[in-house]
């Protein structure tokens, strides 16, 4: 079929107005927040469940891709169209289907925001856990998209371990649910696969979360030390206690200073490194825990311990370090996130291996992380209008996750592979391991429509 | 403009956009259009790409590009804090230069070269709104020279709606017995609609006239009612006199206990205008009068200050698309009306007239009221 034919087919399927196909419209769905661009021949905005599976039926039956949209925050290259075709975004599929309070569970269509949804689920004295930093943009369908974590993901878990069940669309376009309200279904878990496949596998347009009580109490601690290892140190103290805070977020200096610059977080501004540590739950015994965390702290050389007064200065602590990300942009235009992970006891010292990295290269390096989980998030600074850093800046990306992975760690902890790590895939599978994995895609994509050219690298590579 | 100086001024501004998102929740352009081009991350993506030739200047760029309301949420909400309506504003200019632009702009252009107004109406007829004044008399109000200008701006000296705003201003300013004029016919337009309409270069002249003009009453303070004349003149004029919004004059009569305020029992809430609040960073002052007022209940709408969203009438926008205005306005009321109250307070007339006029068309009962109607409603209680 002509692109032209193709496009006034999908017109009917959803409407004159929700197919985009100018020069200007194709190039704004070619990039998300990584640094590759590529361009779909079309783009469009469905309002329901029935009109996807018609978009993928006919992108099957003409054997054009399709890759899935949310808000395009992924930085790993995810919603990128490598191979061109259709873009689906789910800008308009945002509405939240029910909020059942006494299952605790939720049911919306993959366009709504995670921060409209812990809001909306607020209201009812319940809580939607995984909280990427993400969360005031990130929509529901890229964090099953990417698996999604965030700081209190430490104690809660991360995105899969909040799905029930989604509505999925497959290649040729029939509709299936693979789970829904109760726990426990009896057969293959298709939810697990699905969440973190990131659009490779099958198109989501319905999803159903699990909701928890909202603690009964909070209480947020900011730790400001003068070494990384010393915060580093207090981290592995805290958990070897048997102690498990809803987060345990850490920032270095470099980060600390960006962060200062533009929202005033109260980070203070001399110290190497700050650990946010925040406990959540019965009232009963908080003030003993948080106690103890104060004293391994000052076991642990810390410089002071600052507690948060009320919600207001909570909420500025977390501002800051949601931010951080978009703060060290400030420094230099771009940056790479290097989303690797290390056990936790490992932290120290790859730090230290992230700074000669940085210095080798001659990279400024910001480091904002889930120390609790050992997730490392090096920030590599750089200004991608200059071609020779930026492929300085790849290189040292590679060796930072291989240096990960040869601490006992892995590639990705919470942003997926993407098209970024494709290469860095081979770290952690075998040949025969990969070979696997494409049994398991074909399976469910036998025209290899679905997002091609992410997650899995090609076989002959 | 062209794409050099475009580079020059805005290439390290959009090079800071690192796509993270952040801003798309905080666009009311996106809130409705639901399109990547209608979102601020895609807009400084466009501005991106054409300075970088990646992008050609065409029609095709009008629509992600004439349709940002300038309102600057967008920069707010970003952690580098792009400034993308200045960019935009760049592209318009850009656009312009090679005729890619929407033609009601150049109809506007014309109109303000040969009236030196928006409406098209001999200037002479700026001070019509005068009509509406009770017991003042004119000798007060055009005066050669006087220690205040009170600029009327285009809007409230010519659009039936609005012009109470400025009878109801002055009428305050006399009983507080306050030196000031206005420059009747010698007003000119400030040039603001140009900058939205990608014509930066044409507002030189009139703010050449509008500045002899005041430097010939010998004023110390210039006072507006219409906060994008405020914003133009503090941004593009180069001028030492003082500058200050209605709102604050206001203020500093409820400080020195100039106004004679009485109960009014009413229970409003307050819209924070775009170049007023965000841009210009009065967001105390119109709170401080109302809240001075014997009897009124106040209430904040969910978003104010800083996260104000705007009612739609920003940026030309209305002129290009109207039924995006109309859009962003219904939400604009749905949040007011959410307070559960019936009138809400303004301090620009902009504002009120895209608030009521979309109220109006669906039949939904709101009063929206400039904060000096207010004040003169609290004085004239008996
Ligand atoms: C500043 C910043 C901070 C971040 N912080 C975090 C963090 O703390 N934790 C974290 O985990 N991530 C973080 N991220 C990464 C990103 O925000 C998350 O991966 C997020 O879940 C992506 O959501 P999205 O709506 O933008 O999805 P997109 O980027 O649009 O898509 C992500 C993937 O999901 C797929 N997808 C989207 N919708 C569907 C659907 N309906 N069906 C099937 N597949 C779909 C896409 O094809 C793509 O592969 C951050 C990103 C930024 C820019
Ligand atoms: S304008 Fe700012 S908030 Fe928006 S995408 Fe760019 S960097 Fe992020
Ligand atoms: S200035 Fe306002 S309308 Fe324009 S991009 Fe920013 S938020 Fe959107």
């Amino acid at each position: 079929m002509e692109i032209d034919a193709l496009r006034q087919r999908l017109k009917e399927i959803v409407g004159q107005d929700f197919v985009l196909s100018s020069n200007v419209d194709l190039m704004l769905y070619g990039y998300d927040a990584y640094l590759e661009m590529r361009r779909p021949d079309v783009v469009v905005i469905p309002e329901n469940t029935e009109q996807v599976s018609q978009v993928v039926r006919l992108a099957y039956e003409e054997a054009v891709p399709v890759t899935a949209r949310g808000s395009a925050t992924s930085l790993s290259g995810g919603p990128v169209p490598l191979k061109g075709g259709i873009v689906i975004h789910f800008s308009r599929m945002n509405r939240i289907l029910e909020i059942d309070v006494v299952n605790k569970r939720a049911r919306v269509e993959p366009g709504v925001i995670t921060l409209d949804l812990q809001t909306a689920v607020a209201k009812k004295g319940l809580q939607y856990a995984p909280d990427p930093a993400s969360q005031k943009t990130s929509t529901m369908g890229g964090n099953v998209g990417e698996n999604s974590g965030g700081p209190h993901c430490l104690k809660y878990g991360v995105t899969t371990n909040h799905i029930m069940g989604l509505k999925i669309v497959l290649y040729d376009g029939e509709v299936v649910d693979t789970g829904g309200k109760a726990p426990d279904r009896p057969g293959y878990d298709l939810t697990g696969l699905l969440v973190g496949s990131e659009g490779t596998l099958g198109i989501v347009t319905e999803i159903t979360v699990r909701l928890i009580e909202q603690p009964e109490a909070i209480k947020t601690l900011l730790g400001i030390f003068e070494t990384i290892e010393d915060a580093s140190n207090t981290v592995s103290a805290i958990i070897a206690e048997g102690i498990v805070p809803a987060t345990l977020e850490m920032m270095d200096r470099l980060v600390i200073r960006a962060v200062e610059e533009s929202v005033h977080a109260g980070y203070p501004q001399d110290a190497e490194a700050v650990l946010i540590i925040e406990l959540d739950g019965l009232k009963d015994g908080m003030e003993r825990i948080a106690d103890r965390i104060i004293e391994i702290c000052l076991a642990n050389k810390v410089r002071e311990v600052k507690v948060a007064k009320d919600e207001t200065e909570r909420n500025i602590l977390w501002t800051g370090r949601r931010g951080a990300f978009g703060a060290v942009s400030r420094l230099r235009p771009n940056y790479m996130v290097c989303d690797g992970t290390v056990p936790r006891t490992k932290l120290p010292e790859v730090l230290r291996r992230v700074t000669e990295i940085g210095r080798e290269y001659n990279l400024p390096i910001g480091n904002v992380f889930h120390a609790g989980d050992g997730n490392l998030h090096p920030l590599i600074l750089f200004d991608c209008r200059n071609e020779e850093e930026t492929a300085r800046v790849r290189e040292a990306g590679t060796k930072i996750l291989r240096l990960c992975v040869d601490a006992g760690g892995t590639i990705s902890g919470e942003h997926g592979i993407g098209l970024e790590k494709l290469h860095e895939m081979s770290f952690i599978f075998s040949p025969d391991d990969i070979a696997a994995l494409w049994k398991l895609k074909n399976a469910f994509d036998p025209v290899g429509g679905f997002n091609p050219g992410k997650v899995l690298p090609s076989l002959a590579s | 403009m062209n794409i050099v100086q475009l580079k020059k001024l805005q290439y390290e501004e959009v090079a800071k956009c690192t796509r993270c998102g952040f801003c798309l929740p905080n666009c009311p352009t996106y809130a409705v259009r639901r399109n990547e081009a209608s979102t601020p991350r895609g807009r400084n993506a466009i501005t991106r790409a054409i300075i970088e030739g990646r992008l050609e200047l065409s029609d095709d760029l009008a629509e992600a590009i004439f349709t940002c309301l300038g309102c600057g949420a967008c920069t707010k909400a970003c952690f580098p804090a792009v400034n993308t309506k200045d960019s935009v504003f760049s592209d318009r200019a850009c656009l312009t230069e090679v005729h890619a632009n929407p033609k009601i702009f150049e109809k506007l252009s014309e109109a303000l070269n040969e009236y030196h107004n928006i409406s098209e109406d001999d200037n002479e007829d700026r001070a019509e709104w005068q009509e509406y004044l009770k017991d003042v008399p004119g000798e007060f109000i055009e005066k050669d020279h006087a220690e205040i200008v009170y600029f009327v701006g285009c809007v409230a000296s010519f659009f039936p709606m609005a012009q109470k705003i400025p009878a109801d201003f002055a009428t305050i300013m006399y009983h507080a017995g306050l030196d000031f004029t206005i420059l009747g016919g010698e007003e000119w337009c400030c040039g603001f609609p140009l900058i939205g309409a990608g014509m930066p270069e044409k507002v030189a002249e009139l703010k050449a006239h509008n500045l002899e003009k005041i430097k010939r009453v010998g004023a110390k303070k210039a006072v507006f009612s219409c906060p994008s004349c405020l914003h133009t003149w503090k941004h593009l004029y180069d001028t030492d006199i003082e500058l200050l919004h209605s709102s604050q004059l206001l203020r500093d009569l409820v400080g020195q206990n100039k106004l004679d305020l009485k109960p009014v029992e009413l229970k409003v809430t307050y819209h924070d205008p775009c170049d007023l609040g965000r841009n210009t960073g009065v967001f105390e002052e119109p709170r401080e009068v109302i809240k001075s007022i014997p009897g009124i209940e106040f209430v904040e709408l969910p978003n104010n200050r800083n996260m104000s969203v705007c009612c739609g009438g920003g940026g030309n926008v209305e002129m290009v698309a109207p039924d995006l205005s109309a859009a962003i306005a219904q939400r604009k009321i749905e949040e007011i009306l959410s307070t559960e109250t019936k009138t809400v307070i303004s301090s620009c007339q902009q504002c009120l007239r895209t608030i009521v006029t979309n109220a109006r068309r669906q039949n939904i009962e709101l009063n929206a009221m400039d904060l000096t109607q207010l004040v003169l409603k609290s004085l004239s209680q008996k």
